[in-house]
């Protein structure tokens, strides 16, 4: 434990050390991006540019885990339609996630809805091919309970179907967050004057290095705390599914 | 005691048999698609009250029929009738206990919210659910399991959740799939005489199919020999071995050797005649 | 068998048409007056690409920043795994940066790197170095941590030592993990290399796209992004063939496909 925790903060350390005498433009000292990102983000930007970003963010990555769990739900129940959709959604997957934007750009112009819209178009596609496969993968003697128990359409979605898919889903939420993360970036940083994205790729462009550390480390924090979140929210709703799969390692 | 409300007298039911009986198979047949047929022309009856045991040799259509009178797949021809109904899809008044446990139990509920989530749909009041999984748990010897999870338990007491699952439903028939096929000898033995208590106690119709032999006749009323390919019943067999069973005493009388002897003989025939 | 095959290549045939048509008919119909750009001009523009040389120069960059990332990232990933997953010491010093990092994608430093590198060649490999590295990193320890410990005692009571039971019982036994990690990366090597072009003013096809975008070029753009896919779904069909062949070996690559 100590180790765990010294390491990072030798690292933190001697970066302090190393930078604060540095003369090099491209690594100011770590003192003087922190006291940058205070002016910058508490609280000076926090309205005009960390609120945008957090909330595209997160209404981005909401409606996209609705919309793949609900994809991913019907595609499950009605096989014919991966088989007629599957070279396109394979297709879909291939294209790198980021070249999408540029396409709606394209046709919608900068505005922030777009934004919004491609957050949601790149980070579905986890979730739902992740519902999908787990719906598919429910023990098939689990259906034939449902039947026996006569068993409503409802209960058997929402009370067997999803909680029995879980385990893979939240892999797939996962992989949805990133995309959301990145895409949120991506967005800012091309084209748009506001965000947290957009302020760093500025800041890097007129050379203001301490500014765009600032946003760098912003950034980071945003990308480990969003990531810390959802995998506690895991933790706790699949606390049935470790603990059952730690006993059957132990057995 | 189990507090049922529509508890049957057990004795009378079975002597006055001529009473409408409680699942009748009429003239059954089954293929899968355009396969060949594993049932043919099947005709059995099951009567309140009683517990009958399926037997045959292995693959001779066991599961089939299974699951052909759990209405987990429709016959070819012929009529199933459960308290004189003709059947089309899961009766209600059935509940059905399936041999693996571990893939029959959902490993996201604990031991009550499975027994809970078949009552959920029958809108029972909540003192009604909470009362029925009290006394399946009850039943089934596992009062202070209900918070835990089904992987926190053993084989065998998961069998018993999934039995008890099927008790708070409370079925008129309670099907079984070789439900002891995995759990330990000593445990078989327990949930053995679980089973006949569950029927002494709550007047249940009991239909299980099984492998094993010494199971079958310990178990019965009735022994059904299922063979032949296509399958239909070769043999029923009364099994007249008394309402009070033990599993050391019963197993040692002449009687029940004797009876042993004979389903054996029936299966080994049918088995080799299959083959032929 | 056969006939399952067929009828979902017939249908997946079906539905390709369907989308192309669909497409089709939105480009002509209700959204005539706006840049969505109809197919017959998107394959066009692709057929005057794919004639153009500069385009396979373009091409050939994407690709090489790509595949000198993910090699670097791979061979540092892989010892760095092994170390990381073998000597609990290193696993424990490292598990926290390794934590702390692996959510924060290459995107958030690409500023830094382009500051330092300029938008170059060399800025493009860092970040897909920088991307591969940690899933490779994660993957290898994982399985390196999942060895049979009976393997490796076995190996040990027969005199055999610590390096050569990592070269020979270690790492074919997390090769499975390893290539796992190698079917993640190699998407990740594609996208950040082009992201590097579109964002970050580096060489290769993610600046064409740019350039296709600030142009208003949309038959152009949109060609570039079809390719894009093509190129992704390539390479994904490349590494799953190459797992296959390589660990039809391996019991949980046998346990995944039967």
């Amino acid at each position: 434990m100590a180790l765990q925790i010294g390491v990072p903060i030798l690292i933190l350390v001697i970066w302090w050390a190393w930078s604060n005498s540095s003369s090099n433009p491209f690594f100011p000292p770590l003192s003087e991006i922190l006291v940058r990102f205070r002016e910058l983000w508490l609280f000076d930007k926090f309205l005009s540019d960390i609120v945008p970003s957090l909330s595209n963010l997160v209404i981005g990555f909401a409606i996209a885990v609705l919309l793949g769990v609900i994809l991913g739900l019907v595609f499950a129940l009605v096989p014919v339609l991966e088989e007629l959709l599957s070279p396109l959604i394979h297709f879909y997957r291939a294209v790198p996630s980021i070249a999408i934007i540029p396409v709606f750009i394209s046709l919608m112009g900068f505005g922030n809805e777009v934004r919004l819209l491609v957050i949601i178009l790149a980070a579905f596609p986890p979730t739902w091919i992740a519902t999908m496969d787990g719906i598919k993968a429910v023990e098939p003697q689990l259906h034939e309970v449902a039947k026996v128990f006569r068993i409503t359409n409802a209960e058997r979605v929402f009370g067997m179907l999803l909680p029995s898919a879980l385990p893979q889903i939240f892999t797939g939420l996962q992989a949805s967050l990133q995309f959301s993360f990145v895409v949120m970036i991506a967005t800012e940083m091309l084209g748009s004057s506001v965000g947290i994205g957009a302020m760093t790729i500025l800041a890097q462009q007129s050379f203001a290095s301490v500014d765009m550390w600032a946003g760098i480390v912003l950034l980071g924090v945003i990308g480990f705390l969003s990531n810390y979140l959802l995998g506690r929210l895991r933790a706790r709703v699949l606390s049935w599914y470790d603990k059952s799969k730690a006993l059957q390692l132990a057995a | 005691m189990y507090v049922g409300t529509e508890k049957v007298n057990v004795q009378t039911t079975i002597e006055d048999s001529p009473v409408q009986a409680m699942l009748s198979l009429k003239n059954v047949s089954k293929r899968y698609g355009s396969g060949p047929e594993i049932l043919t022309d099947l005709n059995m009856e099951v009567r309140h009250g009683e517990i009958v045991c399926l037997v045959g040799p292995s693959g001779v259509g066991k599961t089939t029929l299974l699951k052909s009178l759990a209405g987990l797949h429709d016959i070819t021809t012929g009529t199933i009738e459960v308290n004189g109904r003709v059947m089309s899809g899961p009766p209600e008044e059935m509940a059905l206990v399936f041999q693996d446990y571990n893939r029959s139990l959902m490993p996201w509920l604990t031991v009550e919210g499975n027994l809970k989530f078949p009552l959920r749909h029958l809108k029972l009041g909540r003192q009604e659910v909470a009362h029925r999984i009290k006394a399946a748990l009850k039943e089934v010897g596992l009062e202070r399991a209900g918070a835990k999870y089904p992987w926190q338990l053993s084989g065998g007491m998961q069998q018993r959740v999934a039995i008890a699952r099927a008790l708070a439903y409370k079925p008129q028939i309670l099907i079984m799939d070789e439900p002891f096929a995995s759990v330990d000898a000593q445990t078989r033995f327990e949930l053995e005489d679980l089973t006949r208590s569950i029927r002494d106690d709550l007047g249940m119709t009991i239909l299980l199919v099984t492998h094993d032999i010494d199971e079958a006749v310990y178990l019965s009323d009735r022994v059904v020999v299922l063979g032949g390919q296509p399958a239909t019943v070769l043999e029923v067999v009364d099994v007249p071995l008394g309402k009070q069973r033990d599993q050391v005493e019963t197993r040692a009388t002449p009687a029940y050797a004797d009876l042993r002897s004979d389903v054996m003989r029936m299966i080994r025939t049918a088995s080799s005649a299959s083959r032929a | 068998m056969n006939n399952v095959s067929s009828r979902k290549v017939a249908l997946g045939a079906a539905g390709l048409f369907m989308a192309v048509l669909a497409w089709y008919l939105i480009a002509l119909g209700p959204m005539r007056e706006s840049p969505l750009p109809a197919p017959a001009q998107v394959f066009s523009a692709m057929i005057a690409m794919v004639q153009d040389l500069a385009f396979w120069e373009s091409l050939g960059i994407t690709m090489l920043m790509a595949a000198k990332g993910f090699a670097w990232a791979l061979l540092v990933g892989v010892l760095l795994g092994m170390a990381v997953g073998w000597f609990g010491l290193v696993g424990k010093a490292l598990s926290f940066v390794v934590e702390f990092l692996k959510p924060i994608p290459p995107i958030v430093i690409m500023p830094l790197a382009i500051l330092v590198l300029g938008p170059t060649q060399r800025m493009g490999e860092f970040l897909v170095f920088y991307g591969c590295l940690l899933p490779i990193l994660y993957q290898t320890a994982a399985g390196v941590r999942e060895t049979d410990p009976v393997a490796i005692q076995t190996s040990r009571s027969y005199g055999v030592g610590t390096g050569e039971i990592l070269g020979r019982v270690v790492l074919p036994s997390a090769s499975a993990f390893i290539a796992t990690a190698i079917r993640t990366a190699i998407p990740i090597s594609l996208i950040v290399s082009v992201v590097a072009g579109l964002l970050g003013g580096g060489p290769g096809l993610g600046s064409e796209i740019q350039r296709a975008l600030s142009a208003n070029e949309t038959a152009d753009l949109y060609g570039l992004v079809l390719i894009l896919g093509a190129v992704g779904l390539l390479l994904q069909l490349l590494s799953g063939g190459i797992e296959s062949k390589v660990l039809s070996w391996h019991p949980s690559y046998r346990k995944l496909v039967h």
